[in-house]
């Protein structure tokens, strides 16, 4: 086990960047909805696999180029996750005031739920491939990987960068990073926090379902697809930090699919699926241990009185 | 026959599955989302037991309680300091991890999981048909009822509700909040061990998909509908998800397998639903389930009267006539201060965050008896002292002794045990317990809120609930209130929360009372009885440390004053002498 | 001249606390007036209701002649007030640069961007040499600069600001008032909540002082600067 050749590790690099890009490109899109929103966003798996469901229909079912169908179908994505924050967190957040976490947590969970299970009675609990994109192998310094591969982490590296551009230099990513670092003080300038949420909830929504196209390309599509990259992307989120660049978050992805595939060379298959969840659960312990610290501290400094 | 003791068994485990969450979830405020992975703990466990060293199911499943609760317990440690979204995304981690440590193992049948545990049997009997197991499964869901509810519904749930709304305010009740966490984690997840089992023996199976993550969200939905912090909701929550799926068959016969997608969407929607139009869920906490009339009716308690308390709004007007202090009166007080016994002595205290000096070098005593206040601009650090007093921050350095006891590094609620308590600038009433409920988690010494106590001694901790719940009631009759100790404290105004705060920072005994802002954000009628209260207080001999930015209030009650500028005490003395100081009256306005 | 702010019978009850009662103010364009007030004595629940961050529960609220009771922060903000709180009253993980930029309004006019940058940067030179530093990392006074600089962005009117001088060292409160003052010489008008009643009568034309909930005072400066100690209006 432990002669372990130059390719294979070459070789686990490169599915552990290709993996853990899609989970960076998802923890960020979950990163900027609880940073800036606080909403605990449980149905952003369900969207995630729709997107693909859509997709797919329109290409196999309807038959539209490829193209249009993967565009048609993550654009009602986007306008489904934007329905999701206006008609149904935004009421519930107004209606439980402080305690709006849970309340929108309980309500994105039954959203989940109902959204996969729909899922099944539409389209079946069997597997279906979406395919319009020829697969074709390519050698990257020589490790073997496919082209849908190579898109995926290019599209994921464009949407990040963009987004970090758009944080950067435009009044809207000001008015976003204003609402995430101070929402009171945002609204004493004139922000409207419920239009730069709607604006969180289509970016991110965005993501999601470009993600899910690359995934059904790559695998295929079934109801339960979303269902572990969007856990490892709430796991990406919180580890990189809800209020970092998305740069941090996105690369906090990747080191979580390269530690995911290198654990392998150690561990079984089985035991590597559990490997990010046990450090997951390390870094909650050990940051709950020094957020006693920080909280007295920020306690402190905020009200001197 | 066999189908419908098949759906009564299920809501039957199902039932305990969801009365110990609920005691987690809706008594605790503990959030998880793991609840049926610690049943695999107890599902897997029994069913290893039996199968390999041919134990009784139940014996087994005692020992996968116990197993669930350890590890309950332990993943309680790290989650004692998290607020909710972490707490969601701990417990999710912690059901990953659980669940997949169960298909790792081979000699747990991996993926498939354990199938073909025997029979269960009991005195001799096996449990072959799902009607033999109507009758063990019902007694001991009453068994775990009764457990949750003596958990939930007496002092210990009391504390619990506290420690859920307000977790610090209840710490500085003297209350060991971490310790309750745990215990709570630990028995919670223990009940959860035990359902697994009679899940596992019920199917005679222990598989991975029985206890998924699914299966633990189905959990959590139950207790949603039924209403958090109501047990009876509970199994009414579990009754209603478990029996959607043979009412859809039925009704609109519909297939086993599209029954069963439709039965989780439907509950989906639903939980979208009842957050939107009601929250508390079908029994909200509080109704019974037998008083259809009241738990209909909602939560629409009456708005209490904004009124002030008739003999305080009496005596409020005694003071307005017979006019404030005079000079002569201050004079006797303070020459009186130097006379009383020393009860807290504070030594060279000092705390740095960084840069920022919150304290340095505090030496200060408060007198048995007396009012001494804490005065200074805006930002001296004068609530800093408050938390440094009681254990809310640690100091760097320095001694607080309280009657010759060192308090320093102990815990905040060992400083409220020791006999010294504080109140909060901003009231932090618990404020879905009423406020006879509230006055009654600062009574100290409750057996009721000691598992031992709780479940050895019954008949004490009624005799001593009934005390405590007299005590309450005088304290409340003392501030005024006693009219108001069935309402909630949420539904009070805010001068009625503050004397309910008062009242139970007495009721605690506490020698010596840290009031924080006694008198702020309140009207001037409010005040006046406030402050007429607070020297009722120190005529009992008790000793007063008030931080006050109203002077009028400082002038009115301190016998004694300090006076802080950015964390340094730079002077004491009356009120009057500190007023006289042209150093002063620069520090505290900027005249020059 | 019309009052630029005119608060009559204004009352508030802000979660279940009752810490307004009946308030009565004015403010004339180009006046500074002082409000001062114990802590709790309920000044930042007027400002905010003023601002529209609360709904009053009686009482109305006038700018330059218009009913504005219960309008919202975001149509306040363009009609020419700021507020700057006492506590966090910075963007922390933005640069300045990006704060003095929301300060703005959302205007996307790079003149006009450009002429108020230059003009915060002429009140305030540190702003420019640390255009790029996030705004959260530096001292509470520079920070006051940051959110006085942001409220100017928006060629504000009204300006109200509570308590400047919390936390400060005396020099760099002279520089904060005096920086107030010179924009009150240009036609703003301020209300000004403070605790530091020296440095706030240096620029006040008139004080009000509030104690539990109601304003129980109004005076010009040379009436207050007569007093002989504050002590008994707080």
């Amino acid at each position: 086990m432990l002669a372990v050749t130059f390719e294979t590790v070459r070789q686990l690099v490169a599915s552990g960047i290709v993996n853990g890009s899609a989970y960076g490109l998802l923890g960020v899109a979950f990163a900027l909805i609880l940073g800036v929103t606080g909403r605990f966003h449980y149905a952003f798996g369900v969207l995630y696999t729709l997107s693909a469901y859509f997709a797919f229909t329109l290409f196999d079912r309807v038959g539209w180029p490829i193209l249009i169908s993967i565009v048609i179908g993550v654009l009602i994505t986007v306008v489904m996750g934007v329905g999701i924050e206006a008609f149904i967190y935004r009421p519930l957040a107004a209606r439980a005031g402080n305690n709006s976490l849970l309340a929108i947590f309980v309500a994105s969970l039954g959203l989940g739920v109902a959204g996969g299970n729909l899922i099944q009675i539409f389209w079946g609990a069997q597997t279906h491939s979406l395919l319009g994109v020829t697969i074709k192998p390519i050698g990257i310094l020589g490790a073997n990987v496919i082209n849908v591969d190579v898109y995926a982490v290019l599209a994921a590296v464009l949407l990040v960068g963009t987004l970090t551009a758009l944080l950067r230099f435009t009044g809207l990513g000001r008015s976003i990073k204003a609402t995430r670092s101070n929402p009171d003080m945002a609204l004493l300038v004139g922000v409207d926090p419920a239009r730069i949420y709607l604006v969180v909830f289509a970016i991110a929504s965005l993501f999601a379902g470009i993600a899910a196209v690359f995934a059904a390309l790559k695998y295929s599509v079934d109801p339960t697809m979303g269902f572990r990259p969007v856990v490892l992307a709430f796991v990406v989120a919180f580890l990189g930090g809800t209020s970092n660049s998305p740069v941090r978050v996105y690369l906090c992805g990747v080191v979580i699919g390269l530690i995911e595939t290198i654990s392998s060379i150690w561990l079984s298959v089985r035991w590597n699926q559990l490997v990010v969840f046990v450090i997951l659960v390390i870094y909650l312990a050990s940051f709950s241990f020094n957020r006693s610290l920080f909280a007295r501290i920020r306690q402190v400094v905020a009200r001197p009185a | 026959m066999e189908v419908a003791a098949n759906y009564i068994d299920q809501i039957l485990i199902f039932s305990i599955f969801a009365l110990s969450l609920n005691l987690l979830l809706g008594y605790a405020g503990q959030v998880s989302v793991a609840h049926a992975s610690f049943g695999a703990i107890g599902g897997y466990g029994a069913g290893y037991l039996s199968i390999t060293h041919g134990w009784n199911l139940f014996l087994g499943a005692i020992v996968g309680a116990v197993v669930a609760g350890i590890i309950g317990a332990i993943v309680a440690l790290p989650a004692l300091r998290l607020s909710v979204e972490y707490l969601i995304l701990l417990t999710l981690g912690v059901s990953s991890v659980l669940l997949g440590l169960f298909t790792t193992f081979p000699q747990l049948g991996g993926t498939y999981g354990l199938i073909g545990i025997p029979p269960a049997s009991l005195f001799g009997y096996d449990l072959l048909k799902t009607s033999d197991w109507l009758i063990p499964l019902a007694v001991i869901l009453v068994v775990i009822y009764g457990i949750c509810h003596r958990l939930g519904e007496t002092a210990y749930g009391r504390v619990l509700k506290g420690i859920r709304d307000d977790p610090e305010a209840t710490q500085s009740l003297g209350k060991n909040v971490v310790w309750f966490k745990v215990a709570i984690f630990g028995i919670t997840c223990a009940m959860a061990g035990l359902a697994g089992a009679l899940l596992a023996g019920f199917n005679s199976l222990a598989t991975p998909s029985q206890f998924s993550f699914d299966v633990s969200l189905s959990i959590f939905a139950m207790v949603i509908f039924g209403g958090t912090g109501n047990l009876a909701g509970s199994i009414l929550g579990a009754a209603t998800v478990i029996l959607t799926k043979p009412l859809l068959e039925w009704a609109v016969s519909l297939a086993p397998e599209i029954a069963s997608l439709w039965r989780l969407t439907l509950y989906g929607l639903l939980l979208v639903v009842l957050m939107r139009l009601r929250p508390q869920g079908l029994v909200p906490e509080g109704a019974r389930l037998l008083q259809p009339a009241t738990w209909r009716a909602g939560s629409t308690t009456e708005q209490p009267s904004e009124a002030l308390p008739q003999h305080l709004a009496e005596e409020a007007q005694d003071w307005k006539t017979s006019a404030g202090s005079s000079g002569a009166i201050v004079a006797a007080r303070e020459a009186d201060w130097i006379d009383q016994p020393v009860v807290l002595e504070v030594n060279g205290l000092s705390k740095a965050f960084g840069s920022i000096v919150a304290a340095e070098d505090l030496s200060m005593v408060l007198r048995k008896g007396t009012i001494t206040a804490l005065v200074g601009p805006n930002g001296a650090g004068k609530t800093t002292v408050f938390n440094l007093l009681t254990g809310f921050i640690k100091p760097d350095s320095g001694s607080v002794k309280l009657n010759g006891v060192e308090l320093i590094g102990t815990t905040p609620n060992r400083v409220a045990n020791a006999g010294m308590v504080r109140s909060w600038q901003d009231v932090r009433v618990i404020p879905r317990l009423s406020s006879v409920q509230n006055v009654m988690l600062g009574v100290q010494e409750q057996d009721g809120e000691r598992l031992a106590g709780l479940f050895g001694n019954p008949g004490a901790v009624r005799q001593r609930e009934r005390e405590v719940h007299d005590e309450a009631m005088e304290w409340l009759r003392f501030v005024g209130m006693d009219a108001f100790a069935r309402e909630s404290a949420g539904a009070l105004s805010f001068g009625q929360s503050k004397l309910v705060a008062l009242a139970r920072v007495l009721a605690t005994n506490a020698d010596v009372l840290l009031l924080d802002e006694p008198a702020s954000g309140i009207d001037r009628q409010w005040v006046d009885a406030m402050l007429g209260l607070i020297e009722k207080v120190r005529e009992q001999g008790r000793t007063v440390c008030i931080v006050e930015h109203n002077l009028m209030v400082v002038d009115r009650l301190a016998d004694h004053t300090y006076f802080m500028e950015l964390g340094r005490i730079t002077d004491q003395g009356t009120f009057t002498e500190l007023t006289s100081s042209p150093r002063l009256a620069k520090a505290y306005f900027g005249t020059a | 001249m019309p009052d630029r702010l005119s608060v009559s019978s204004l009352s508030c009850s802000y979660g279940r606390k009752n810490v307004v009662f009946e308030v009565d103010l004015h403010v004339r364009p180009g006046e500074v007036v002082a409000l001062f007030g114990h802590n709790g004595a309920g000044k930042t629940t007027v400002i905010k209701n003023i601002l529209g961050a609360y709904t009053p529960s009686s009482g109305t609220v006038t700018y330059d002649g218009e009913d504005i009771t219960g309008a919202s922060p975001r149509s306040n903000v363009q009609r020419g007030m700021a507020l700057i709180p006492s506590e966090r009253f910075v963007f922390g993980d933005l640069t300045v640069h990006d704060n003095l930029l929301l300060g703005a309004a959302g205007s996307t006019d790079g003149e006009y961007l450009d002429r108020k940058l230059a003009e915060v940067h002429d009140l305030f030179p540190i702003l420019k040499e640390r255009a790029k530093q996030l705004a959260g990392t530096m001292s509470g006074g520079q920070q006051r600069m940051v959110s006085l600089g942001l409220a100017m962005m928006s060629s504000p009117r009204l300006l109200l600001l509570d308590e400047p001088s919390l936390g400060l060292a005396p020099a760099i409160v002279e520089q904060i008032f005096g920086a107030v003052h010179d924009l009150a010489a240009d036609g703003l008008s301020v209300l000004l909540l403070e605790q530091n009643v020296g440095q706030a009568l240096k620029i006040a034309d008139r004080s009000y002082v509030m104690r539990s909930g109601r304003v129980i005072l109004e005076e010009t400066t040379e009436q207050m600067l007569a007093r002989e100690s504050y002590w008994d209006l707080f």
